[in-house]
């Protein structure tokens, strides 16, 4: 690939997280900005420090802004915010990588 | 200062493998590798963290003081409670990340490893007549266990109610008649607790915990951090990386009215940023770090911090790029290697599809 062909990917892919983290931060209410939301930053626990129930929030508000259904996937999904906008646009998706779950 | 030693050194298994990393004599490994890193991803170990100092926060002022020193938000934290913050300097540089723990009588932070001395150094810089700073680390020792069945060594070892703690909970605890303090937070990605343990009852419960768990030194417990994006400040920080490039803007509340390097932060945050932090994979070479990532022999960036990762079974590492250039999926060059790089977390952890029984 080109420089200019790897930024046209980079750039989809910035996109996709910039809406997810605008969804994020709309349907849960967060008080940040979504740009604060950095795209490899853990969404559970430690980091934007998630929970059960805003996974459930994020199901419904995921299949109606992206039209996909993730309810049967696993919490890996969830593991930072470009895992997700892999799931949210295939088109995205990185190289598969060890899954030890 | 006196460098740090593990006040149960003389427990560790033969053959252990020592070295310093900045302030603390700590165990890179105590035995294979490989044996200690399956011990975190598919069973449980035990940590050594000896290497971290425990800094007492006391007095009148420690709610304030602390709350001006940690990039977070600690201000209605209560004993109950724990949490890992960046602390700053005013140029907006990384000092530390640290574990505060919340406690009746103030806060304990537990530096990260060897950087307990330049911790304690910029506490006591910032810290006016109303605020005590104690080294409480001669008086305690600190072990981890993190795995996927961690959970489960807790309850044979201390008490089963322990391991279902929320994330991030403090209690005080009994262990065969002796006070400690039981925290459940780890930096692995997978079930992880710490205990806080009297120095004199230290190597009792060394001995005894490693009847139930593999002892995982520094070498493995930095790759596992790796594999999830736990950052690892001295190999991440450096001179003129803030922490927006470092990737570790999550570690900071800049909602926060005022702590020290905020307005540091708060530029990075308002301005355009010239580099970003992204994982990458491939080859079997570690490169080191300062190696550069071109594109079509085009130099774009650098290499951050490599290892070789037992999960991928490829070099595993961080680029800082440009940030138009700093995502998921794209296949650069890295030395003479391509690689691609990644989204967090590299390796799933193992604990995200294992329930506490």
């Amino acid at each position: 690939m080109t420089l200019d062909e790897l930024r046209a990917t980079a750039a989809a892919r910035h996109e996709t997280c910039a809406q997810i983290k605008k969804m994020i931060v709309s349907r849960l209410d967060l008080p940040i900005e979504p740009a604060w939301i950095t795209d490899d930053q853990p969404l559970f626990g430690r980091g934007l420090e998630l929970d059960s129930l805003d996974v459930l929030e994020l199901y419904v508000a995921i299949e109606a802004e992206f039209g996909v259904a993730l309810y049967d996937s696993d919490m890996s999904v969830f593991g930072s915010v470009s895992r997700l906008a892999d799931h949210v646009n295939p088109t995205l998706a990185a190289p598969a990588l060890v899954d030890q779950a | 200062m006196e460098p740090l030693t593990s006040p149960v050194r003389s427990a560790h298994p033969e053959g252990t493998a020592y070295g310093t990393v900045l302030d603390a004599e700590v165990a890179l490994s105590f035995s294979a590798l490989d044996a200690e890193y399956e011990a975190i991803r598919e069973r449980a170990a035990l940590l050594d963290l000896s290497g971290e100092r425990i800094v007492e926060i006391s007095g009148s002022g420690a709610t304030d003081f602390a709350q001006k020193v940690l990039a977070r938000d600690v201000e209605y934290m209560t004993a109950e409670r724990c949490m890992t913050s960046l602390v700053l300097a005013e140029d907006g540089a990384v000092v530390d990340q640290v574990v505060v723990w919340g406690r009746e009588d103030g806060l304990l932070l537990e530096s990260s490893t060897g950087a307990g001395s330049r911790l304690l150094e910029h506490l006591r810089a910032h810290a006016g007549p109303d605020v005590e700073i104690t080294d409480r680390t001669a008086e305690h020792a600190l072990f981890g266990l993190e795995g996927p069945y961690a959970w489960g060594v807790v309850g044979r070892l201390i008490d089963g109610e322990l391991a279902a703690l929320p994330f991030e909970s403090v209690v005080d605890a009994q262990w065969d008649g002796v006070d400690i303090v039981f925290a459940r937070t780890g930096v692995t990605g997978e079930y992880g607790y710490k205990v806080l343990v009297p120095r004199e009852s230290a190597e009792r419960l060394w001995a005894k915990a490693l009847e139930h768990a593999v002892p995982a030194g520094q070498q493995a417990v930095e790759l596992a951090m790796l594999e999830v994006r736990q950052p690892v400040v001295r190999h991440e920080a450096g001179e003129g990386v803030d922490v927006l490039e470092m990737g570790a803007g999550w570690l900071v509340d800049i909602t926060k009215d005022e702590f020290v390097g905020r307005d540091a932060v708060v530029a990075a945050f308002g301005g355009k940023a010239e580099r970003r932090t992204v994982g990458f994979s491939g080859g079997d070479e570690v490169p080191a770090p300062g190696t550069p990532v071109t594109v079509g022999g085009e130099k774009i960036g650098e290499v951050v911090h490599a290892v070789r990762s037992i999960g991928l079974e490829s070099a595993l590492g961080l680029l800082r790029l440009p940030p138009d250039l700093a995502a998921a999926g794209l296949k650069l060059t890295v030395g003479d290697t391509e690689v691609t790089t990644l989204t967090s977390p590299y390796v799933t952890p193992k604990s995200w599809s294992t329930p506490i029984i």
